[in-house]
C-alpha cells in the first residue's frame, strides 16, 4: 500500500504548510438557478459542489461521483447499470434532482448514474442527508443536484472537447453560451461511445458484449421580460444504447436502450416583498430491454410525468423568510410488464428561514401529501447553524423522509403489491464546519438514520417474488470533507479529500447491508503551474458483503487516476491533455464477478473559440 | 497550534482505517466424497457463486464449497441447475454460464467443461451412452429451444433436437426420453417424447400447466404439474398426471389440486410418491385414488419458508431451504415420521440432492 503512505505524507506535508495563506478572490456574476431552495435551505447540511473542470473530466455521473465523493457506487462493469449507496442507504434512497425536479425512475425508484453525462451540466451539488420535505421521494441518504446555471452577462463562447482512449472510448462535447441584454442561452451536446472490450486482468477473458454509446443535450434559455419578470426554459435529453456485459463466468447477450427527456418551463416574478416561481415540467422515461439482442424480442415500458409547481416566497424581514410551495405531480406508466396505471400526488410544502441573531440560522420545512396510491406520512426538516466562532460553525438537522413505492413495486404484472407503504426514515445529524484558515475548509459530520418499512422483493412460500415492507434498518456513520487551496508563487495546489465511515444494519439480522462498504475515501491532489495542470485522484473502497448473512466478501480496492492538461502558451484557447486511469493496474471488481478495467489511457483536446 | 494537531489526527485516522483484516482460515478437501450426498447450490443468478456441498450418509461429516476446495483455480460457475451421474462422472449443468462442468463424482476433481453447443442449459439425462441436455435457447425467444446430445467420448455437442418452448426436466425409460415443458419464460403443458435411437420427437403428451417434476414407476410416468403461478396472466390449479407408457402414452389418471395449491418436487421411493406444497410434505401411493388433504409433516418448526429442493433416500427426507435467496441456505434431514434428525448450513440456494 505504497500509495496510501504517499498520501499520508501529502496530508501531513500540506496540513503543516497550510497555515497563514491568503484569500483567493472570487468574482461572482448574478447566477440564476432553477433549484431555488438548494442554496437557501441546505445551510444546516453538508453540501459539496463539484466544479466545472471536474464535470468536464468525467464522462458519466458515475465516474464524477465515484472519484470525487464518498458516495459508494456499485457498477455492473464500466458503463453498465450503476447505483449509489449514500450513507449506507439503498439505491432507491438517493434522489437525483435535475434543476429542482426529482428525476428518479418511476419504475425502479433509482437513477442509473451511467445514464447522465456529467459534462452537460454547469454544476453538480451533492447534498448530504434528508431532503424529502423539499425534494420528495428518495432524498434519504442524500440528493445529487444537476444544475444548469444561467446569467445575462453578455458573452459568446464556444467550446469543443474531443477525447479518445483505450478500448475505442470516445467523447465529444460541444458547448455554446450566448447572452445579450435580455436573452441568454446555453447548450451542451455530448456523445460518449466505447467498444468497452477491456481485458479482464490475470485471465485470458475480456469484457464481452459491453459496448455502448449515448447521446445527450442540455439546453437552457432565459428571457428577461422586464426587471421583475423572467421566463426560463430548460431541456435535457438522454438517449443510450448499451449492451450489457456478462460476468467472469456467465456470458450475456442482452441489450438495453434508454430514452429520457426532461423539460421545464419557469416564470419568475417579483413584487413588493414577494417572489413567485411558477414551474411546469414534463418528464418522460422509456426503456427497451432485449434479453438476446440477436432477436427482435423485447420488453419495454414508458412513464410520462407532468409536474406543476408554484412557489411563493415572502421576505417578511431580513431575518425572516417564508415560502409556500404547491406541487401536483401526475405520472402515467405503461408497458407490457406494468400495465397502464396513473398516479397523482398533491403536495403542500412550507419552508421558512429565520435568523434570530447574526450567529444563528434556523431553517425548517414541512410537507404533506395527498395521493390514492399510498398512505403519505407527514415530512419535516428542522436545521440550525450556529456560528460558535469565526472559524467554526456547529450544525444540527433532524428530518423525516420517505421513499414511495414505484410503479414496478405497485403494478408489476402478477407480482406488484398495491398495499405497499412508503419507506420512512427518521434521521438526525450533527455537523462541524471549520474554516481554520481562509483556504482550508473542513467538515466533519456524524449522522444516525432509522429506516422503517424497508421495501424488498422477496420470494413467498410458493417461490413467487413480491415486494413487501419487510425490514427496518439502522444506519449511522461519519463523513469528513476537506478542501484546501495553497498558492506558492505561481504554483497553485489543491487538495480535496472525502471520507465516509458507514454502518448500515438490518435490525432483525444485525448484519451489515450487502454492498455497503464500511470505508470509502477519495482524494484528489491538483497542481497548477501557469499553463500546466496535473492531478492525482485516489479512491479507496473498503470491502463489501455480497450476501445478507455476511458470509461472502468482495475485497477492497484502491484505484488511482492521473491526469495532465496543458494550454498552449500562445494559443491559450487550445488545451491538450491525457489521463491514465487505474494507474497502478489494480485488478478489482465493483460487483462480484464483474471485473473493472486495468490501466487505460485517454487523450483529449479542448478548443475554446 | 492545536488545530494543526487536529488535522494530523484526522488525516492519519483516514489512512489507518483504510485497512480491512482478511480472513486467514483455510479448509482442506476431505479427499473422498462417496457414501454421502452432494448438495448442488444454485447460487444467485449473475452472481457466479454456485457451489457444491457434501453431507455424509451418516450425517456426521459435511463440507461446503467442495468443488472449489478440490479445484481452487476453477470457478464452478453461475446458476447451477442440475447434476447427472454417469459411471464415475458427475455432469453439473450451469445455466447462467452456458456450460456443463464434468467432474469425478467421488473425488470432485475437475475433468473438463463443455462450453459450446449449449444455450441456457437446464437438465441432463443419459441414454444409449449419450447425454441429453434440455436448453431454453434465448429465454425470450419461444422458437429456439432444443435438446442437446453430448457425445460422451469427446464431450462435444453432436446434435440438437429442436423442441417446443421451455424444456425443463428430462427422464429416461429404455430408449425413450420424456421432456417436460414447464415453459421457460412462459407456461407450458406438454411432454415431448424423444426416441434416443433416431433422436427425433415421436410424440407430445398434453398434461397440466407447468409440469415441474416427473417419475417413472411400473411403466407409468407420473408428471406433477404446478399449475400457472399467481403472477401468471391466469392462475391455474396443479395436477398430477399418470401416463401409461405401455398403452401408447395414454393419460390414465389425472389428480386435481385445489386452485391455490401449486405442488412441486415429485419424488418416488418404493411404492410411495411424495410431493410438496409450500412448506408441507405429502405422501401418496401408486394405488391412491384421492389426494390427501393433510400433509405427512411440515417444516413449520424449522421456519423453512418454502421447500426449494426435496429428496427421499433410505427412509430419510432431505429438504433444501433457500432462505432469502441471498445467504447460505439450509438442509434439513427428517426421519420418515417427520422428526428432524439434523440440519446443515450449505451454500446459496440449495437446489438439488445427488446420492453418491
Amino acid at each position: 500500500m505504497t500509495v496510501k503512505h504517499g498520501l499520508t505524507f501529502l496530508y501531513l506535508f500540506f496540513s503543516c504548510l497550510s497555515f497563514g495563506q491568503k484569500d483567493t478572490i472570487v468574482s461572482l456574476e448574478e447566477v440564476i438557478l432553477p433549484d431555488y431552495n438548494l442554496k437557501k435551505n441546505s445551510n444546516s447540511l453538508l453540501t459539496n459542489s463539484l466544479s466545472d473542470s471536474l464535470l468536464q473530466n468525467s464522462s458519466s455521473l458515475t465516474s464524477l461521483l465515484r472519484n470525487n465523493t464518498a458516495i459508494y457506487f456499485k457498477e455492473n462493469g464500466l458503463g453498465m447499470v450503476s447505483s449509489a449507496s449514500f450513507r449506507g442507504t439503498t439505491a432507491q434512497q438517493t434522489a437525483v434532482i435535475w434543476n429542482g425536479i426529482n428525476i428518479n425512475s418511476q419504475f425502479n425508484g433509482q437513477t442509473d448514474f451511467n445514464t447522465i453525462s456529467a459534462s452537460d451540466f454547469n454544476e453538480v451539488v451533492v447534498r448530504h442527508g434528508g431532503g424529502s420535505s423539499i425534494y420528495g421521494s428518495s432524498a434519504i441518504g442524500g440528493s445529487i443536484h444537476l444544475n444548469t446555471t444561467i446569467n445575462f452577462k453578455t458573452k459568446l463562447e464556444n467550446a469543443l472537447q474531443l477525447e479518445y482512449g483505450s478500448f475505442e472510448t470516445s467523447k465529444v462535447n460541444y458547448q455554446l453560451r450566448f447572452a445579450k441584454r435580455k436573452f441568454s442561452t446555453q447548450i451542451s451536446i455530448t456523445r460518449n461511445a466505447s467498444q468497452n472490450d477491456y481485458p479482464y486482468l490475470n485471465t485470458n477473458q475480456k469484457n464481452e458484449n459491453g459496448d455502448f454509446y449515448n447521446n445527450s443535450y442540455n439546453l437552457a434559455l432565459g428571457f428577461k421580460l422586464n426587471p421583475k419578470n423572467s421566463i426560463f426554459f430548460y431541456s435535457y435529453l438522454f438517449s443510450s444504447n448499451r449492451n450489457f456485459s456478462g460476468t467472469l463466468v456467465a456470458p450475456s447477450f442482452s441489450k438495453y436502450k434508454d430514452f429520457n427527456t426532461r423539460n421545464l418551463i419557469e416564470w419568475n416574478s417579483e413584487f413588493s416583498k414577494f417572489t413567485s416561481k411558477m414551474q411546469l415540467a414534463f418528464l418522460s422515461e422509456k426503456y427497451t430491454y432485449f434479453e438476446n439482442q440477436a432477436f427482435p424480442i423485447f420488453d419495454d415500458a414508458k412513464a410520462e410525468t407532468v409536474v406543476a409547481k408554484y412557489q411563493l416566497n415572502f421576505n417578511f424581514s431580513k431575518k425572516l423568510e417564508f415560502s409556500t410551495l404547491l406541487d401536483i405531480t401526475h405520472t402515467k406508466g405503461f408497458g407490457e410488464s406494468v400495465g397502464e396505471n396513473n398516479r397523482t400526488i398533491y403536495s403542500a410544502i412550507l419552508l421558512s428561514k429565520y435568523l434570530p441573531t447574526e450567529k444563528l440560522v434556523i431553517e425548517a420545512s414541512v410537507r404533506q401529501e395527498l395521493t390514492s396510491n399510498y398512505e403519505s406520512p407527514f415530512l419535516f426538516s428542522l436545521g440550525t447553524v450556529y456560528q460558535i466562532n469565526k472559524w467554526y460553525d456547529f450544525k444540527t438537522n433532524i428530518s423525516r423522509n420517505y421513499r414511495i413505492p414505484t410503479f414496478n413495486d405497485l403494478f408489476y404484472k402478477g407480482s406488484g403489491n398495491t398495499t405497499l407503504k412508503p419507506e420512512i426514515a427518521t434521521q438526525f445529524e450533527v455537523g462541524n464546519s471549520f474554516k481554520l484558515i481562509k483556504n482550508l475548509k473542513l467538515d466533519v459530520v456524524g449522522y444516525y438514520i432509522k429506516i422503517k418499512e424497508l421495501l424488498r422483493w422477496s420470494p413467498n412460500s410458493s417461490g413467487s417474488w413480491m415486494p413487501n415492507n419487510v425490514a427496518n434498518v439502522t444506519s449511522y456513520g461519519a463523513e469528513l470533507n476537506l478542501n484546501y487551496n495553497f498558492k506558492f508563487q505561481k504554483n497553485i495546489f489543491n487538495l480535496q479529500t472525502n471520507y465516509a465511515y458507514t454502518v448500515s444494519q438490518d435490525d432483525a439480522k444485525n448484519k451489515q447491508l450487502i454492498y455497503v462498504p464500511f470505508h470509502k475515501q477519495t482524494t484528489t491532489f491538483t497542481y497548477n503551474y501557469q499553463n500546466f495542470t496535473t492531478y492525482l485522484n485516489y479512491i479507496f473502497n473498503g470491502s463489501v458483503f455480497t450476501t445478507s448473512d455476511n458470509n461472502y466478501i468482495l475485497s477492497n480496492y484502491s484505484v488511482a487516476n492521473f491526469g495532465l492538461r496543458y494550454a498552449f502558451p500562445f494559443y491559450e484557447n487550445i488545451t491538450i491533455g491525457s489521463t491514465i486511469n487505474n494507474l497502478f493496474n489494480e485488478n478489482y471488481q465493483s460487483v462480484s464477478q464483474r471485473p473493472m478495467p486495468g490501466r487505460n489511457y485517454n487523450f483529449l483536446i479542448t478548443l475554446n473559440f | 497550534m492545536k488545530i494543526q494537531k487536529l488535522i494530523l489526527v484526522f488525516c492519519s485516522a483516514l489512512v489507518l482505517v483504510s485497512c480491512d483484516p482478511e480472513s486467514a482460515f483455510v479448509e482442506t478437501p476431505l479427499g473422498a466424497y462417496d457414501n454421502g450426498i452432494l448438495v448442488l447450490n444454485q447460487g444467485g443468478f449473475g452472481a457466479g457463486n454456485a457451489s457444491v456441498s457434501f453431507i455424509s450418509d451418516d450425517l456426521v461429516t459435511s463440507q461446503n464449497n467442495i468443488f472449489s476446495l478440490v479445484n481452487p483455480t476453477i470457478t464452478f460457475g453461475d446458476t447451477a441447475q442440475d447434476v447427472g451421474f454417469y459411471q464415475n462422472l458427475g455432469f453439473a449443468v450451469l445455466n447462467g454460464s452456458n456450460k456443463i462442468v464434468v467432474f469425478n463424482r467421488y473425488s470432485l476433481e475437475f475433468v473438463t467443461s463443455i462450453n459450446t453447443g449449449l444455450s441456457n442449459p437446464r437438465y441432463i439425462a443419459f441414454a444409449n451412452n449419450k447425454a441429453y441436455v434440455t436448453n431454453w435457447g434465448s429465454g425470450s425467444n419461444p422458437n429456439d429451444d432444443f435438446v442437446a446430445i453430448v457425445n460422451l467420448l469427446d464431450y462435444s455437442v453432436a446434435t440438437a433436437i429442436p423442441v417446443i418452448e421451455g424444456p425443463e426436466k428430462i427422464i429416461v425409460d429404455g430408449n425413450n426420453l420424456y421432456v417436460a415443458h414447464a415453459g421457460g419464460f412462459n407456461y407450458g403443458n406438454k411432454i415431448s417424447v424423444i426416441n434416443s435411437l433416431n433422436n427425433s420427437v415421436t410424440s407430445t403428451i398434453t398434461v397440466g400447466d407447468v409440469p415441474n417434476s416427473m417419475q417413472i414407476k411400473d411403466s407409468n410416468l407420473y408428471v406433477l404439474c404446478g399449475g400457472n403461478p399467481s403472477f401468471a396472466p391466469t392462475e391455474t390449479a396443479g395436477k398430477l398426471v399418470k401416463i401409461a407408457l405401455t398403452n401408447a402414452n395414454a393419460v390414465a389418471t389425472v389428480f386435481d389440486f385445489g386452485l391455490l395449491n401449486h405442488p412441486s418436487n415429485l419424488v418416488i421411493a418404493d411404492a410411495n410418491l411424495y410431493y410438496t406444497v409450500s412448506n408441507e410434505i405429502y405422501k401418496i401411493t401408486t394405488t391412491t385414488t384421492v389426494l390427501p388433504t393433510t400433509p405427512l409433516f411440515t417444516t413449520n418448526a424449522q421456519g423453512a419458508y418454502g421447500i426449494y429442493s426435496f429428496a427421499v433416500h433410505n427412509n430419510s427426507f432431505y429438504i433444501g431451504d433457500a432462505g432469502d435467496y441471498n445467504s447460505n441456505g439450509k438442509v434439513y434431514v427428517y426421519s420418515n415420521s417427520g422428526s428432524l434428525n439434523q440440519d446443515f448450513t450449505v451454500g446459496i440456494i440449495p437446489a438439488g440432492f445427488y446420492f453418491n
